[in-house]
């Protein structure tokens, strides 16, 4: 077997998970009811921490960490691609 | 704790480019292929909204982003119990490695559960799946994500039966990567509108 993270780094990595997906459900519950449209520093800001949480779930969770540089860049390289389509959606939208 | 500092050890020799990676590499190629599936139905659901933009914001105000968010962090807190099940077997504690599979699973089902709950109060109202192009996306991504919960529930299931360290790393990727589409899958349809 490869080198795990360790109990520590998955507890830690879970509580900044957790406290992300608090942060993102706060937003949304934040935001105007009468407003149709989250304002567009909010999307960046969940968009940022969708990032984020996907980096670390990687690198830890899925502990590729252990992997060479070119693994990481890849898979982080198709997450952040994900996320910028999904970005370019919401701005497009915004200025149709 | 830099992610660089560890010593570059090929942990699957023998595998050419996917020799670098940890645990099973062809879990890693599944891992791959379902993340360029999905990244192309997100591009899809884009496109689209951009098309329909007013329909697709004045539908997302029907879900509730707690009851998502709620499944997000069901769904992180089962992907904890999976990594110390793999913590576990490999230092041979196999009785709690299954301890951990167990907690994995009921969260697993719970997960499940949140979702029927969600869907049956969809359908209570009128909502599904021909209702418009939104919810289409919403019950196609959510239902084909919900198929991948329940093959990772079988492979846990089949890892609590046969623990060896091998097995139970090769599930928990499997797992992860449930988690990971949920991750993406999450923001986009509850929360970014």
């Amino acid at each position: 077997m490869t080198m795990l993270p360790g109990s520590r780094r998955l507890l830690a990595t879970w509580a900044t998970l957790m406290a992300l997906t608090l942060f993102s459900m706060l937003s949304a519950r934040l935001a105007p009811e009468d407003a149709q449209a989250l304002p567009l520093w909010s999307a960046g800001l969940v968009i940022a921490a969708t990032g984020f949480k996907a980096q670390r779930l990687l690198m830890v969770y899925l502990n590729l960490r252990a992997a060479t540089p070119a693994w990481r860049g890849t898979f982080m390289g198709l997450v952040l691609l994900t996320l910028a389509l999904i970005g370019a959606g919401v701005l497009a939208a915004r200025l149709a | 704790m830099s992610e660089r500092a560890l010593p570059r050890e090929l942990p699957n020799p023998g595998w050419g480019p996917l020799s670098a990676l940890p645990g099973n590499p062809l879990m890693w190629v599944l891992i791959l292929s379902e993340m360029l599936v999905f990244s192309a139905f997100f591009a899809l659901y884009a496109a689209e909204r951009v098309g329909a933009t007013a329909l697709f914001d004045a539908s997302q105000r029907q879900l509730d982003p707690l009851v998502g968010g709620l499944n997000t962090l069901v769904l992180l807190t089962s992907g904890l119990c999976v990594a110390l099940a793999v913590e576990a077997v490999s230092v041979e504690r196999i009785r709690r490695a299954r301890q951990w599979l167990g907690g994995a699973m009921a969260l697993g089902v719970l997960f499940g559960m949140i979702k029927g709950v969600e869907y049956a109060g969809k359908f209570a109202a009128g909502i599904t799946p021909e209702t418009n192009a939104f919810f289409g996306f919403y019950y196609g991504l959510t239902a084909f994500h919900f198929a991948h919960v329940l093959f990772g529930l079988a492979l846990l299931a089949l890892v609590t039966w046969r623990t060896s360290p091998e097995n139970v790393e090769t599930a928990a990727a499997f797992w992860h990567m449930v988690d990971l589409i949920w991750i993406l899958l999450y923001p986009l349809l509850y929360l970014l509108r």
